[in-house]
């Protein structure tokens, strides 16, 4: 099925390293639509980096700092950037950690100002 | 945080649930709307009334999903849950399947916490109630007129601490 979200997903999923790249809502923490390697948990992927980026925009609004344009989590197997789309919608990408992050950021950043 | 329970083995991963999904509060209870736990920061619930509506609740929206799937014999099982979305607050209601028997979860949450959130960290307290339950079930007798107000004090008072 495709679906407005469908072509962006596809180009973030095609960048080397990438291993899933979904479209979230940020109050539900629930997939809207998703693009996922084989074995990645898009529910779990999801509600975690919903909670994350939902709290780093409150965090850095109390400390006005502005709107949260990008956010990266750097883990032991893998990596999580997050940006917001604006109407409630952010964009996920998870990848390994030898995946070119300047290349995901680039893209996500596009893909944001798509949507807007 | 309250805990208070009648069934001991239950405690330790309803606690685990509310801590993980960050939840204003949980409650788990018979399909007949008996209480069989509460964990959670709200002490401002009835929590005798929040359960037999929630078994209620349940009830209907299990059987009009069995109704809207139109096969009888799956008796609504993919109409699970229930989420109803507040401007403050959330609920959260779906069955949880052990091997004493069957129990609904009812959760209550803000914005400190998202339904995806719930959802994934109720999937684990499934697994973890699963576990936990006794091999075997204490069987439950209908609740007759001469017992029920035993029983009814008896769960009170576990509930209340006055056990």
């Amino acid at each position: 099925m495709t679906t407005p979200f469908s072509a962006t997903l596809e180009s973030l999923i095609r960048l080397r390293g990438v291993r899933a790249s979904l479209i979230v809502s940020e109050r539900d923490g629930l997939v809207v639509d998703e693009n996922l390697r084989y074995g990645q948990e898009g529910e779990r992927v999801a509600a975690l980096a919903a909670s994350i980026y939902r709290k780093a925009r409150l965090s850095a609004a109390s400390a006005r700092f502005g709107s949260v344009s990008f956010l990266q989590l750097d883990g032991e197997n893998g990596r999580v950037c997050i940006a917001g789309a604006g109407n409630d919608l952010v964009i996920v990408v998870v990848a390994d950690q030898s995946a070119n992050v300047g290349l995901i950021r680039v893209d996500l950043l596009k893909a944001t100002q798509a949507f807007q | 945080m309250i805990i208070a329970t009648v069934e001991p083995w239950v405690e330790p991963p309803l606690k685990q649930y509310v801590d993980d999904a960050r939840a204003r509060m949980a409650l788990l209870l018979h399909p007949s709307g008996q209480v069989v736990a509460q964990a959670g920061f709200s002490r401002a619930v009835d929590v005798m009334t929040a359960c037999a509506l929630a078994a209620a609740v349940h009830a209907t929206s299990r059987e009009l999903g069995r109704q809207l799937e139109g096969d009888t014999t799956r008796r609504g099982k993919s109409f699970d849950g229930l989420h109803h979305g507040g401007e403050q607050v959330q609920l959260h209601l779906a069955p949880v399947e052990t091997r004493g028997g069957s129990y609904i979860c009812l959760t209550v949450f803000d914005a400190e916490s998202s339904l995806g959130l719930v959802r994934m960290y109720f999937a684990d307290l499934c697994a973890a109630l699963a576990a936990a339950a006794p091999r075997f079930a204490v069987k439950r007798t209908p609740a007759l007129a001469a017992d029920f107000e035993h029983d009814l004090n008896r769960n009170l008072a576990g509930l209340f601490g006055r056990s």
